[in-house]
């Protein structure tokens, strides 16, 4: 984006935007970035974050993180915090994908081990976890069981045979956000929703096998909190969310709050921001829903995990377990939720917004995990399939300064449109092979749509976090096979 | 004018208008053209429609409060209809009521064959971004931005 005189330097990566520069401006703007990150930001990332600014309710400040980009009403990177007895809540603000989110588990297996079969897993886990057009899971549940399902999530699997006992606690919220009500959800959603568990649909979402990077960066002491203690230890990340239940729930409540709006004569400065006073029926409702379509995300995460466990482990010949691969950790990364925070002085819960950014909670937090609360919560930052992933933690900054939230991906910098018209699909695939990442893609348009140029650069994003405080760096993941919906 | 992918309907891409998702413009000299035509586009985002069979019907009929949201409900529909059950629809002719809060529809597809198909991407929501139907002179337009 072109200079922006109202854009004020805070630190040497946080950019403040005042009340003043818009009217109606309730907080003032903040963007995470480095000089490069901010030059290169669309200016709608600006225009977005102040029209959030101006939502009824917001606390401290509208946050964009550094892979920042243009969205639906909040830019995606986008955090905001509103006052729930006086704020609003914003399907705009979760995003279409609800609990669209990242989930990593380790393996005890060696890159030397994983090279000669990586064809083979890849090949098999395709077939294992589908994606693309209007693919069907493997998993086949009744519609009468959508409601324990979609309020329980990670726990009911774990109370079905369906996880490992130790799966729930290493999910963000312990696998299920409370607070889910299926009466409040469509009969479209759930008939959308029912067929996809275990399928990884399209777009951006993947699974990809990647290994330890020590050459780009590896804090081999934080690493070993999270059980990752070999310079060239295999891991497998899963990016996807809520599939037709979650965007149907959205579609759903855009309509009921867009009708809503005029009732409680709230203005917005885009259509997109669509909100509704959180107190208020269809605030709550909607809300109940969200949670369904968060937790039906956390269930088919990990009904994909126990097909990626399936598959591995008749690769390699040993159990899923004797191959240690549980779970380090699952996160949204489009979601609102209620938590507690202290800011301005005094404690009190917040509806958080997160579109398109983590939750980064810091050490001691109660709602860290156990194993890992002395160190922070695991971070998981996905980047294009061409230039790999981080694995960063929360930190005590990030709660005082962002509701304890971070980025979330690279951020798209080219439209698919355009993408495809760079690349082919083909070429792409080979190129990856010749570099040692072997790919398999639902279609070769949507491989060249998620082509890394397409992208930020995933590590200016990574190491501006770091350097602002908000989540700190553990090692980098370098991606050796990738599937793509 | 760039046209559908390889298809000679008069919808076309709007490459710059959504980074992550795909949005189109569709234009007819009728209302029901103009369904019809949105109708197609979706189809082909989401598959080659020379690779699609259209030998199963499907008839459709939707009330809405008023003639934007029919469009955006009958977008909706054929979304929830592919994941559901499956199907995709390379021929449709569509009539809408003259108060503009009703429809009828006969859609022409079959189930999604991954081996015969040629499929593109997935298509999980209409946005209301941009989103509304006008009419200028004879001409029915719209602008359409869908979640992919």
């Amino acid at each position: 984006m072109p200079a922006n005189p109202a854009v004020k330097q805070v630190s040497e990566v946080c950019w403040e935007i005042p009340t003043s520069y818009k009217p109606g401006m309730n907080v003032p703007a903040r963007i995470y970035a480095n000089v490069k990150l901010l030059e290169n930001m669309d200016s709608g990332v600006i225009e977005q974050a102040t029209n959030v600014a101006c939502l009824p309710g917001i606390v401290r400040y509208s946050y964009a993180m550094a892979d920042a980009h243009w969205g639906y009403g909040f830019p995606i990177g986008g955090v905001a915090a509103f006052d729930p007895e006086k704020g609003v809540i914003s399907p705009g603000g979760v995003g279409f994908d609800v609990n669209c989110g990242m989930r990593l588990i380790r393996t005890n297996l060696s890159y030397s081990e994983v090279k000669p079969k990586v064809k083979e897993l890849v090949d098999l886990i395709f077939n294992l976890v589908p994606a693309g057009v209007g693919v069907k899971g493997s998993q086949n549940f009744a519609q009468s069981q959508m409601g324990d399902i979609t309020s329980l999530g990670v726990r009911w699997c774990a109370e079905n045979d369906l996880a490992w006992e130790d799966d729930p606690q290493h999910v963000e919220e312990g696998g299920y956000i409370k607070g889910a009500d299926i009466s409040k959800v469509s009969r479209q959603a759930i008939s959308r929703g029912v067929n996809q568990f275990g399928t990884l649909g399209s777009g951006n979402h993947y699974l990809e096998i990647q290994v330890v990077d020590p050459a780009r960066y590896l804090d081999r002491d934080l690493a070993g909190e999270f059980g990752i203690v070999h310079d060239d230890q295999v891991m497998v990340m899963i990016h996807c969310g809520s599939r037709g239940f979650g965007h149907q729930v959205c579609t759903d409540y855009l309509r009921t709050f867009e009708s809503g709006m005029r009732r409680f004569e709230i203005e917005v400065r885009d259509r997109d921001l669509a909100c509704l006073p959180f107190s208020s029926k269809e605030g709550q409702d909607y809300y109940s829903a969200m949670v369904c379509a968060a937790n039906f995300a956390f269930v088919n995460r990990q009904i994909i995990v126990n097909k990626v466990r399936e598959a591995f482990s008749r690769v390699f010949h040993r159990e899923a377990d004797a191959l240690d691969m549980h779970l380090i950790y699952d996160v949204c990364h489009n979601v609102a939720k209620v938590e507690t925070h202290t800011y301005d002085g005094r404690t009190a819960k917040v509806l958080v917004h997160r579109k398109g950014a983590t939750r980064s909670f810091g050490p001691g937090h109660p709602d860290v995990p156990a194993p890992y609360r002395k160190v922070g919560q695991p971070v998981i930052i996905g980047g294009s399939m061409e230039t790999g992933s981080y694995l960063l933690v929360g930190t005590q900054k990030a709660m005082e300064e962002t509701f304890g939230s971070t980025a979330h991906g690279s951020g798209r910098t080219m439209s698919r449109t355009a993408a495809r018209r760079e690349v082919r699909g083909a070429e792409l695939q080979k190129k990856m092979l010749d570099r040692g990442i072997y790919v398999k893609a639902a279609t070769m348009d949507g491989l060249a749509e998620e082509a890394g140029m397409a992208y930020k650069d995933i590590s200016e994003v990574v190491e501006t976090m770091d350097r602002a405080g908000i989540s700190k760096k553990v090692v980098a993941l370098r991606p050796v096979g990738n599937i793509k919906g | 004018m760039a046209r559908g992918w390889l298809s000679s309907t008069p919808f076309r891409y709007l490459p710059d208008v959504a980074l992550a998702d795909i949005a189109f413009e569709a234009e007819s000299s009728s209302v029901n053209g103009l369904f019809e035509e949105c109708a197609l586009a979706i189809t082909d985002i989401m598959v080659d429609p020379g690779t699609l069979r259209n030998t199963s019907e499907r008839s459709l009929a939707l009330e809405s409060e008023n003639l934007d949201r029919l469009l955006y409900d009958f977008m909706t529909e054929l979304i929830v209809i592919k994941d559901v059950d499956s199907l995709l629809f390379g021929r449709v002719r569509v009539v809408v009521s003259p108060s503009g809060t009703s429809l009828r529809a006969v859609l022409a597809g079959e189930p999604i064959d991954r081996e015969r198909h040629r499929l593109r991407n997935d298509v999980k929501a209409v946005t209301m971004h941009l989103f509304g139907v006008k009419h200028e002179g004879t001409s029915w337009k719209t602008t359409v931005v869908l979640d992919i």
